[in-house]
């Protein structure tokens, strides 16, 4: 009797709307648990990064100032001008580096290699993206800084940060031209375009904005490094001359002053400079991201419609 | 068989034995076929007969595929497309195609419209004017005039097939291959490009693949009727529907005309 009243019921169910089954409202209990749990560690992800960003303005903006920013003043240790201006240089030359290096291998690797070919390339550049920075350092120190006999020098540390950023670049570009749409790079080639005004009238327009975000990207990345800096150049107070001179870098400068010692004045002034500029690169990092979004967005709304 | 000028009775295309394999299968097998200026030629078949394979044959398309080989030859003009001195690029600017789904780029209907003549032309005045007849033979003209700036992206499914026609026919080509072009259009759009395609046959020589045999018989002067990668059969249209000498031929219609 009892059997045949369950499943009187469970075919009643089929027809209600009204679900009352247990396996429902477990699902539908299940659903409301990962709904608050999801959140949650949302915010467990970013605590770690509000709790940074949080230390260094603390430990920073008391001291931070106008002057501190821009006075390139060569007899004072307690200013930023130096290190802003070589890391902008240092950031602009191997930026320009490594876009070169990896918009041209990305867009080889995507139109023009065999499959077999990009296989491997793609390979290497998802190595070098995995390898420690230190080792990276290390490589630009045993290459540029003795076999090409450059020194610790300006242009060892511009080409050892190239060498780092140009994965990052590669990757963004190989993946932007891959994804043009099949139909869109058959239409062109059934137009007669020859593969180069493909590239540059069809697919690079396309590719632009995720191309753009690689390289902002890459900056972002770069901008941080500190191992391929120190390891191929000494510190310096003063500007580079010549391509060989050293050369300052906010992370370096980091690096070296968080270590000082805080017991006398001038230490303690040491340590704060780190400060100001471990909170300088976190402002300019959140504004390069910021910056890339606010392009890319509006490169992307162009191509409304396209993967229809 | 290279030398320029027509040859084969005046046929601007002429398909000689043409073969394509992809490994060991045997997509075409010994196809012969002439096209004649001012006609349409409808490719009929049943899906996976070859017929799109066929048609992307006509401008080298068929080498964008990886693993396909081509035998056989096609003359255009009595110049065989396949000879190792002609650069593809070149083939495909004479003998345009539209494809299955409207393939515009995310620029404007204007540059969309010139994006082959630019390819090759450098003069603004020349390509603002064959620009604007391309767009009027397509039948867009009327409905883009005044929104030649705007994207090509904004305009509906059915206009963009007809600005990748006015792209095809702005560098007036002789041959233009029309692979299912209605095939992702609805139905009045649809009729709006096959009529745009009867106008154009009077200057052009059309190709047409459909699987439609409606379409075919509301558009082409000729059927050409493919099975298996071979060509079954090849006649005027009203012939080939009322009185189909292969059985295969007759059935594919019948079958097909019933819907």
């Amino acid at each position: 009797m009892a059997d045949l009243t369950m499943s009187d019921s469970s075919s009643a169910t089929e027809d209600s709307l009204f679900d009352r089954s247990f396996r429902t409202r477990w699902r539908v209990g299940f659903d409301r648990v990962v709904g608050w749990l999801l959140p949650l560690l949302f915010l467990v992800a970013i605590l770690p990064i509000l709790d940074l960003v949080g230390y260094i303005s603390y430990r920073a903006l008391p001291t931070l100032s106008f002057q501190v920013l821009t006075s390139t003043s060569l007899t004072r240790t307690d200013t930023l001008g130096v290190p802003i201006l070589s890391t902008a240089e240092i950031m602009a030359f191997s930026t320009v580096l490594a876009v070169a290096f990896g918009l041209l291998g990305g867009v080889a690797t995507a139109e023009f290699l065999s499959e077999r070919a990009a296989g491997w390339v793609r390979m290497s550049a998802n190595l070098l993206v995995g390898l420690p920075s230190v080792t990276l350092g290390y490589f630009g120190y045993f290459t540029f800084v003795l076999y090409f006999g450059w020194g610790l020098s300006f242009v060892a540390a511009v080409f050892t940060l190239a060498f780092f950023m140009t994965p990052y670049i590669f990757r963004t570009a190989d993946l932007a031209f891959t994804s043009v749409p099949r139909h869109i790079r058959e239409a062109a080639v059934g137009s007669g375009a020859a593969p180069h005004q493909y590239i540059l009238r069809v697919a690079t327009p396309i590719a632009f904005p995720q191309v753009l975000n690689g390289i902002f990207l890459a900056m972002a990345i770069g901008i941080g490094e500190t191992a391929p800096i120190v390891l191929t150049t000494t510190l310096s107070t003063t500007l580079p001359s010549t391509l060989y001179s050293p050369v300052s870098f906010l992370t370096a400068l980091i690096w070296e002053n968080y270590a000082q010692s805080t017991a006398t004045p001038a230490g303690r002034a040491l340590v704060d400079l780190a400060f100001q500029a471990a909170f300088l690169l976190i402002v300019v990092v959140i504004a390069l991201n910021v910056v890339v979004r606010v392009i890319s967005h509006r490169f992307e709304k162009r191509l409304e419609g396209l993967y229809q | 068989m290279n030398g320029a000028g027509p040859a084969n009775g005046g046929a601007v295309m002429s398909v000689q034995h043409l073969g394509v394999w992809a490994g060991e299968h045997h997509i075409l097998d010994d196809v012969t076929l002439d096209f004649a200026p001012h006609s349409l030629t409808a490719v009929v078949g049943p899906s996976g007969c070859g017929k799109t394979t066929f048609i992307r044959s006509l401008n080298r398309m068929v080498e964008v595929t990886p693993g396909l080989v081509v035998n056989g030859s096609v003359l255009y003009l009595g110049q065989n497309i396949y000879d190792r001195r002609v650069n593809p690029v070149h083939v495909r600017r004479r003998i345009g195609m539209v494809f299955q789904r409207p393939t515009v780029f995310p620029m404007t209907v204007f540059e969309n419209a010139a994006f082959g003549l630019r390819l090759i032309h450098t003069d603004e005045e020349e390509i603002d004017r064959q620009v604007t007849g391309a767009l009027i033979r397509a039948g867009l003209w009327d409905e883009v005039k005044d929104r030649l700036d705007r994207s090509a992206l904004s305009l509906s499914g059915g206009q963009q097939q007809r600005l990748c026609i006015a792209r095809a026919l702005a560098v007036r080509p002789k041959v233009i291959l029309l692979d299912e072009p209605t095939s992702a259009l609805d139905p009045v759009a649809t009729q709006r490009l096959e009529a745009t395609m009867q106008r154009l046959k009077e200057d052009f020589v059309l190709i047409l693949v459909t699987h439609n045999v409606g379409q075919a018989a509301r558009v082409s002067d000729r059927i050409a009727f493919l099975h298996a990668g071979r060509l079954v059969e090849v006649g005027p249209t009203e012939e080939m529907l009322e009185r189909p000498k292969d059985p295969l031929t007759a059935q594919f219609i019948t079958g097909r005309s019933e819907q």
